[in-house]
């Protein structure tokens, strides 16, 4: 005979052994999918508005404006060393003496014959050098010679108001740098100790078209003068040269920083 | 089912991460063009009588002070656009009439009598932000009117820079007469120009911090003395040799000399204390000229010239004497009249270039860098630095007659001083 336990019963009330249905199961099961949600939403927003990925490793740019030129001949480019190629007699020999015969015994190697031929190349290798040489020398000498702004060295679509031969960095960084460094004026009263540690930096949000939309001083130098001027130096330089298309939205949503010291 | 729970919260976690930030590329920037500071300086605001009649040459000492520091651009006040009934206070001033003509900072000052004592109030504004920067006020006796403009200069310089203004310092120098030269003491700008000794021969006078001034003088003896007194007072032989002595030089703190006397062919340093006591010998090249010392703002070193290498050129040399003479300049064949900077770093001198113009330079004591800071006026000569190191004033004969000039240690900003007609020679910048 099985007793049915009076539910009402204090000893049935508080026994743990009996199973009861948990109040708090379908707030919890609402709760998880109320963040679902959110955490959905939160991550189609991300997708949909989303930039690019943090670089921790990012260093500051240096960006230089590279000069409108002729581009340098690259023989006179820096370059690392190299062995000059062997002659081909050489690598004849060397093709030669790659599967050599097989003899029952010794046999006089034919150094006397092999002279001659040794002498002939080093010859013409050192005549090859000594031509090689004078066109770099005449090029050379070309060059030192160079004093007119149009046989500057630069690249053919670099900028007239540029300062290095070479491709550096970004080539929108270095218009916009040497854009806001020609506005870049700070006024003498600065001391010789202020002029070493001021430091400010200020976002700018540039539009399609290179208009500033925005200036604001993200770091402040603590000298309201240096402030003024640095925020001043970017209004002045404004409008900006249109950004390249890969830039237009960065530079639109997020902005570019830039680090000013005197 | 609480493991299910959990299984749930870790899988949402880890398969939606938060959206990637976004990146904000950086640029640095510097190698910015210096500038002086445009700043509008009114005519002073007077309340009485006495202010009105001060108002003049107070203006004239305040403008030349801010003009010729070199630091600021004293803006023309033809340009002014405000009106003229605007007050001294923030509330009464249209900041945009300023900003206007360029202005990034407004000096308004306005004088007033009382007493014996004649009062101005100094405020300073910046045009940009709209808003009272400075306000200072000072009182001096009534009669004392560029004193107190010198006095609202250094406050104002020292807002700037932190650092002490020249205004309220002091020159000497030789003035040229029919007989010989004398020996004359001014303000700073060559106002207020008070003698020092007159009649006879007097030469290369040196101003020493305590307003004492020393010089060579042919008055007393038949032979060229040392002499030191201060403007007005009776001089005081401190050298007393025989022979000749000139180029006397006060030490920073003032309390020792230097000078240069003639031994045999050539001429020899010497150390004293300022009153000539403790006199000691500090070369002994026989037939070289060893002359113009200069000493080094922490009074271990003197600068010098020398013929010992064939031609005069600058060397330094240890004030106790120990050591040898090093050799300073190695450029040209003529570099005289050695200054050494109050900040340490530069000394100004005099050099002869090849078409025989003197001009002025600087070269730097520790990278031996030599700078040009004066070319085609004229012979321009004897640099003497102010007491912070900014200023150097010399003589220059670029508009015929030699007159005493004020230029920043670059070179920048040459102004003549404003003195009375005449031949002025040899300055030397003291407190």
């Amino acid at each position: 005979m099985v007793l049915d336990p009076d539910p009402m019963h204090p000893a049935v009330l508080q026994s743990q052994f009996i199973r009861r249905p948990a109040a708090i199961a379908p707030f919890l099961w609402l709760s998880i999918a109320g963040h679902a949600l959110l955490m959905t939403l939160i991550v189609a927003h991300g997708y949909l508005a989303r930039g690019p990925t943090l670089d921790l490793e990012q260093k500051p740019i240096r960006a230089t404006l590279v000069r409108k030129g002729k581009p340098r001949d690259e023989r006179l480019l820096p370059r690392k060393e190299e062995l000059p190629p062997p002659p081909r007699e050489s690598i004849q020999n060397q093709a030669a003496t790659a599967s050599p015969p097989v003899f029952d015994r010794a046999v006089a190697v034919p150094l006397a014959a092999t002279k001659p031929s040794e002498k002939k190349s080093s010859r013409q290798e050192g005549a090859k050098d000594a031509a090689r040489r004078r066109e770099l020398m005449g090029m050379w000498d070309k060059a030192s010679k160079a004093t007119k702004l149009d046989e500057l060295q630069g690249q053919e679509d670099g900028d007239p108001l540029g300062d290095s031969a070479h491709q550096e960095g970004e080539r929108y960084w270095g218009i916009l740098t040497a854009q806001v460094r020609r506005h870049y004026e700070l006024p003498k009263t600065l001391s010789d100790q202020e002029r070493l540690q001021l430091k400010a930096n200020v976002i700018l949000w540039i539009g399609k078209a290179g208009e500033l939309v925005r200036a604001e001083l993200s770091k402040s130098s603590g000298n309201a003068l240096f402030d003024n001027a640095v925020v001043l130096a970017t209004k002045h330089a404004s409008p900006f040269s249109p950004p390249p298309e890969h830039l237009r939205e960065s530079l639109q949503r997020v902005g570019v920083e830039l680090g000013f010291s005197p | 089912m609480r493991a299910a729970q959990l299984a749930w919260l870790v899988f949402m976690v880890s398969a939606f991460p938060l959206p990637a930030l976004a990146q904000r590329q950086y640029i640095e920037i510097s190698g910015a063009n210096f500038r002086p500071l445009p700043l509008a300086v009114t005519f002073p605001l007077t309340t009485d009588e006495g202010g009105q009649s001060a108002a003049l040459d107070f203006d004239d000492a305040f403008a030349f002070d801010l003009a010729a520091a070199g630091l600021f651009q004293v803006l023309d006040r033809r340009s002014f656009l405000a009106d003229k009934k605007e007050g001294l206070t923030s509330g009464t001033i249209q900041f945009a009439r300023w900003t206007d003509i360029g202005a990034d900072f407004l000096v308004k000052t306005q004088l007033s009598t009382g007493g014996s004592e004649l009062h101005c109030d100094l405020r300073l504004f910046s045009v940009a932000a709209g808003r009272e920067e400075l306000k200072v006020t000072r009182a001096v006796a009534a009669t004392e009117r560029r004193k107190l403009a010198h006095l609202l200069a250094d406050e104002l310089y020292r807002h700037f820079t932190g650092e002490a203004g020249p205004f309220s310092t002091h020159l000497v120098y030789a003035r040229t007469t029919p007989k010989g030269k004398d020996i004359w003491f001014s303000d700073w700008d060559g106002k207020n120009a008070v003698s020092v000794i007159r009649g006879g021969l007097n030469l290369l006078p040196a101003l020493s911090p305590n307003g004492i001034v020393a010089y060579t003088s042919y008055t007393k003896r038949d032979r060229p003395e040392l002499f030191a007194n201060r403007p007005g007072a009776e001089p005081v032989s401190i050298i007393k040799t025989g022979t000749l002595v000139s180029g006397v030089a006060f030490s920073r703190d003032g309390k020792r000399i230097a000078w240069a006397q003639a031994s045999g062919e050539g001429a020899q340093l010497w150390v004293a204390d300022s009153n000539g006591s403790s006199a000691r010998q500090l070369t002994h090249s026989v037939g070289v000229l060893n002359t113009s010392p200069s000493w080094s703002p922490d009074g271990k070193r003197l600068a010098f010239v020398s013929t010992r290498g064939g031609t005069p050129q600058i060397y330094l040399l240890s004030s106790d004497g120990s050591g040898s003479p090093t050799r300073l300049t190695f450029q040209g064949n003529y570099n005289t009249t050695p200054a050494w900077s109050p900040r340490g770093d530069l000394i100004a001198f005099t050099a002869r270039d090849e078409r025989n113009a003197f001009d002025l330079f600087t070269v730097h004591v520790e990278t031996r860098k030599i700078s040009r800071l004066t070319q085609d006026q004229g012979n321009n000569e004897e640099p003497s630095f102010s007491p912070n190191g900014r200023l150097v004033v010399f003589s220059s004969t670029r508009n015929g007659r030699s007159q005493l000039f004020v230029m920043t240690a670059d070179g920048n900003n040459q102004v003549p001083l404003k003195m009375e007609q005449g031949d002025y020679t040899t300055p030397d910048w003291g407190n």
